[in-house]
């Protein structure tokens, strides 16, 4: 279903030292229709990716070279691609560092190749069919179609996921939104997975779109639930 | 005449006038203080009072009536300061009672000091009593005697006068008394002794008797004791004594009355002769007051002694308290200081040598224990990788298997199974070692626990349509929310329940959840094969399995329950377990509502009420969960169909309805 938005061949780069796993993923990618392209040092990482011009990026977050957190703020600094981090660290601080560092997604290692590929595919997700529709939370001004964000004309940058973060709390301003359900809705997942994700990423939005981070008016918390949009 | 003579210790106003201040303060008089002049003696103002016109006079009462309403008023002015004072002062009194007390318990110093100041005053005490009433006693005996053989000389020398008298008229015979008894008060300026002279009553009254009775000056018979009165007139020619107090210019002075009788031209007399004990008692005062300020000096010293010595003991104790105290605090490298060879010393010595062994193993421990965690995280980590390679490899050919011949087939699931089994087992293993190198921290935020056990159920109701068991949801409260690291009490949910649908036999398992002031509980009961007690003690030790030939079921590593142990500690929470064999098992986990919270009770109970006693009626048994009457929260739904049935809403549409 989601495949047939994919007209051509969807190019992965796969950033990873260990080359039996590289391969692995290769095959798993391969199998699923997308198109492999690989790097094993995190030094020519970068290289890759401006030649390459990849739809999505696997990073692995321990490489040689260079770290994987700094390969993943490198990319981020040039281009909104998503990215998803391999991680064999499962600590908070870890996982915490490679999302802020810009990464949208990590799967822990060891991982499932149906995981991996549902991970690669729901990053690549193009979207529902957009209509023109305009939203309003708080003095943020969202253009869902053209995927502009405003405040008092000023055009805010957010990378996909955030933006499909804050529209999804902008289309039901009445509802509060558990961390599950954004999961759901936002990252894809069907089952159960870390929350964390969606409080860095919320950090992360209200740090572009509030004028506050500290006193937030667009994204707000409620306790104990989850988040709601401002208004 | 006679009557005269009786006043002649009151009357002779100018001799008595100059030296007695104290009559013109004791008469009423109120010209004397009004007129400002308090030291102007009676003599003098006396006459002016009847020349005083009344118009004055009644000005004078009616500024005393002003006077005596004003010092009213400033006296109970005064009275009611003093009050608010002493009200005041209370919470300060109190607070330095308190400090004093928490001073005795707490300070040796100050105990051994106080002890031994109250002990040094009282023995000063009974000494100084002892010595003071000693003294005493031998002052007064001496004095008693030199009184006694005084008095007879005295009154011999007076005998002999009146028996050799040759007078027969009156004031001849006034004469020679008065000469003779003047006599007796010694010579020189200073009063040796005084004398009371008086005629013995129920006399028939002879006819040249002339004189009644005669005293030194100030005195009347009055000052005798009328018990030594008795004696006397009772008695024959003995001498009597007794202790006295007679008047000498302002002050009352002890002494000492002897008794005697005298008869002079036939009439009986009472001597009396008092000797002043003033000097004795003065010399005692002074005795005494040199005694208590020795006394004084003594215990103070003593006090600074007690001090000191105590100082020198207690200060090496407190200070290797103090030392032990930061040791204990995880201040390795703390010593005490060593000075001399003495007792003392040896201590801080031996203190020091403990404390750098002790040293030397903990840091040596705990660089082992380092190095092992690293180990083990490291291993795990690397692992990680190539396990993830060999998991895609196998799942790649698990979902081929079908083209496979049968063999190749089921080696194919064999793998796939393993590789699953050994990777629970690793991740399980890796959780372990960052709970034993305390690097897992709390990520705690408030959250509803209603959602995280919903999520449990939902998870686990494929397992527990796989063993047919129904689970089952109960409860009073429609949120409860805890601060909590959901993550953590989400895998302790999963694994207790888990756990329960596992030894369930296809059993209903319970959830129940309450909530009382600071904590929150959550019980998983199951009614399956059970355990023993000595089973539930060690079903949290890792690797533990009640019954090792059972077969692994589920494939848990035996880690589960004690990752769960060591998530509820990181919580600050309780998880326990119960068990009986054939009754199932309840594990309960209890949390503070607040991180940090203490938890005083649990909410629920550990032992599972609805356990079947002899003579308990099923129907009794239905009120466990609720704890209350009838109205139990209770939501029943199978595995399946959790995930709409036991949503937290839904239970509250059902808690509302049963109200």
């Amino acid at each position: 279903m989601i495949r047939e938005y994919i007209t051509m061949k969807a190019r992965i780069l796969v950033v990873d030292d260990d080359e039996a796993l590289a391969e692995m993923i290769g095959i798993v990618l391969r199998n699923d229709g997308f198109e492999p392209v690989f790097c094993a040092d995190g030094g020519q990482a970068l290289e890759v990716f401006r030649s390459s011009k990849p739809d999505l990026v696997l990073l692995d977050l321990m490489l040689p070279g260079s770290d994987g957190i700094e390969v993943c703020r490198q990319i981020r600094g040039e281009s909104d691609v998503p990215i998803v981090m391999l991680t064999a660290k499962s600590d908070t601080s870890d996982v915490v560092r490679g999302l802020e560092s810009g990464a949208d997604d990590y799967v822990p290692k060891p991982f499932k190749p149906a995981e991996l590929v549902a991970r690669v595919r729901a990053r690549l997700r193009p979207g529902e069919q957009k209509a023109p529709e305009t939203l309003r939370i708080a003095d943020v001004t969202i253009d869902v179609a053209g995927h502009l964000v405003t405040r008092a004309g000023e055009r805010i940058s957010l990378t996909p996921l955030e933006f499909d973060l804050l529209v999804a709390l902008a289309r039901k301003p009445w509802q509060v939104f558990t961390r599950e359900l954004l999961l759901e809705q936002v990252w894809g997942y069907r089952h159960a997975a870390d929350t964390r994700l969606v409080n860095v990423h919320v950090q992360r939005l209200r740090s572009k779109i509030e004028r506050d981070p500290e006193a937030p008016e667009v994204v707000l918390t409620v306790r104990g639930v989850g988040y709601k949009a401002g208004s | 005449m006679v009557s005269d003579i009786k006043q002649v210790p009151d009357l002779p106003a100018g001799k008595s006038s100059p030296s007695d201040p104290e009559l013109s303060s004791s008469t009423p008089q109120h010209e004397g203080h009004q007129q400002g002049a308090p030291g102007v003696p009676e003599m003098v103002s006396a006459p002016e009072a009847p020349a005083a016109p009344p118009r004055n006079l009644r000005w004078l009462l009616n500024r005393a009536r002003i006077w005596t309403r004003r010092s009213l008023i400033l006296v109970l002015r005064v009275s009611r300061l003093v009050a608010l004072g002493v009200r005041q002062l209370r919470p300060a009194l109190r607070f330095l009672w308190r400090s004093l007390v928490r001073r005795w318990r707490r300070s040796l110093e100050f105990r051994t000091v106080l002890t031994t100041l109250l002990l040094a005053v009282t023995s000063f005490a009974i000494v100084g009593a002892y010595l003071s009433n000693q003294i005493a006693n031998n002052l007064f005996q001496e004095r008693l005697s030199q009184a006694e053989s005084e008095t007879r000389y005295n009154v011999k020398q007076v005998q002999d006068t009146f028996d050799g008298a040759q007078v027969t008229d009156q004031s001849s015979v006034i004469t020679l008394v008065y000469d003779t008894l003047n006599a007796v008060e010694g010579r020189g300026s200073v009063v040796q002794r005084r004398y009371v002279f008086e005629a013995m009553p129920e006399q028939t009254k002879p006819r040249n008797r002339w004189v009644e009775s005669r005293a030194s000056d100030q005195l009347t018979v009055r000052v005798i004791p009328p018990e030594l009165r008795k004696a006397v007139q009772e008695g024959g020619k003995q001498q009597f004594w007794a202790s006295t107090q007679f008047p000498v210019g302002n002050e009352d002075h002890p002494g000492i009355a002897v008794g005697n009788k005298v008869t002079f031209n036939g009439t009986v007399y009472e001597l009396y002769l008092i000797y002043d004990l003033d000097t004795a008692q003065k010399t005692l005062d002074e005795i005494q007051s040199v005694l208590w300020a020795g006394g004084a000096v003594l215990v103070l010293m003593i006090a600074a002694i007690a001090w000191y010595v105590t100082r020198n003991v207690v200060s090496p104790v407190s200070h290797a308290a103090v030392v032990s105290e930061k040791l204990a605090a995880g201040q390795l490298q703390e010593r005490m200081v060593v000075k001399g060879e003495d007792e003392v010393a040896r201590l801080g010595a031996s203190f020091n040598h403990m404390a750098a062994s002790l040293q030397e193993q903990i840091t040596q421990l705990a660089t082992l224990s380092q190095m092992q965690q690293r180990f083990v995280s490291d291993v795990s980590h690397e692992l990680r990788t190539p396990l993830t390679t060999v998991r895609m490899a196998a799942e790649v050919l698990f979902d081929a298997r079908e083209d496979f011949d049968p063999i190749n087939k089921r080696s194919a699931e064999l793998l796939y199974h393993q590789v699953e089994r050994f990777q629970s087992l690793l991740s399980d293993l890796l959780e372990i070692s960052r709970f034993d190198a305390g690097a897992a921290v709390l990520d705690a935020e408030p959250q509803d626990i209603f959602q995280v056990i919903t999520h449990v159920m939902e998870g686990a109701a494929p397992v527990a349509a796989e063993y047919g068991s129904e689970v089952r949801l109960s409860s009073r409260q429609k949120h409860i929310i805890v601060e909590m690291d959901s993550r953590r009490i989400d895998r302790i949910l999963r694994n207790l329940l888990l756990n329960a649908l596992e030894h369930g036999e296809g059993k209903p398992v319970q959830i129940s959840v309450a909530a009382n002031a600071d904590a929150v509980a959550v019980s998983v009961r199951d009614h399956g094969i059970g355990m023993t007690a000595a089973e539930a003690a060690r079903v949290f030790d890792r690797f533990w399995r009640a019954d090792p030939a059972r077969a692994r079921t589920t494939g848990g590593s035996g880690l589960g329950l004690s990752i769960a142990a060591e998530d509820t500690k990181l919580h600050n929470g309780w998880l326990q377990a119960w068990g009986r064999k054939g009754a199932g098992s309840n594990f309960r986990l209890t949390l503070p509502l607040q991180q940090g919270g203490v938890i005083a009770k649990s909410p629920l109970l550990l032992e599972p009420a609805d356990i079947e006693l002899p003579g308990t009626t099923p129907e009794r048994q239905m009120l466990v969960w609720g704890s209350g009457s009838g109205s139990l929260g209770q939501v029943a739904g199978t595995a399946g169909r959790m995930a709409t049935d036991l949503h937290p809403k839904d239970l509250n549409t059902e808690i509302g309805e049963e109200k």
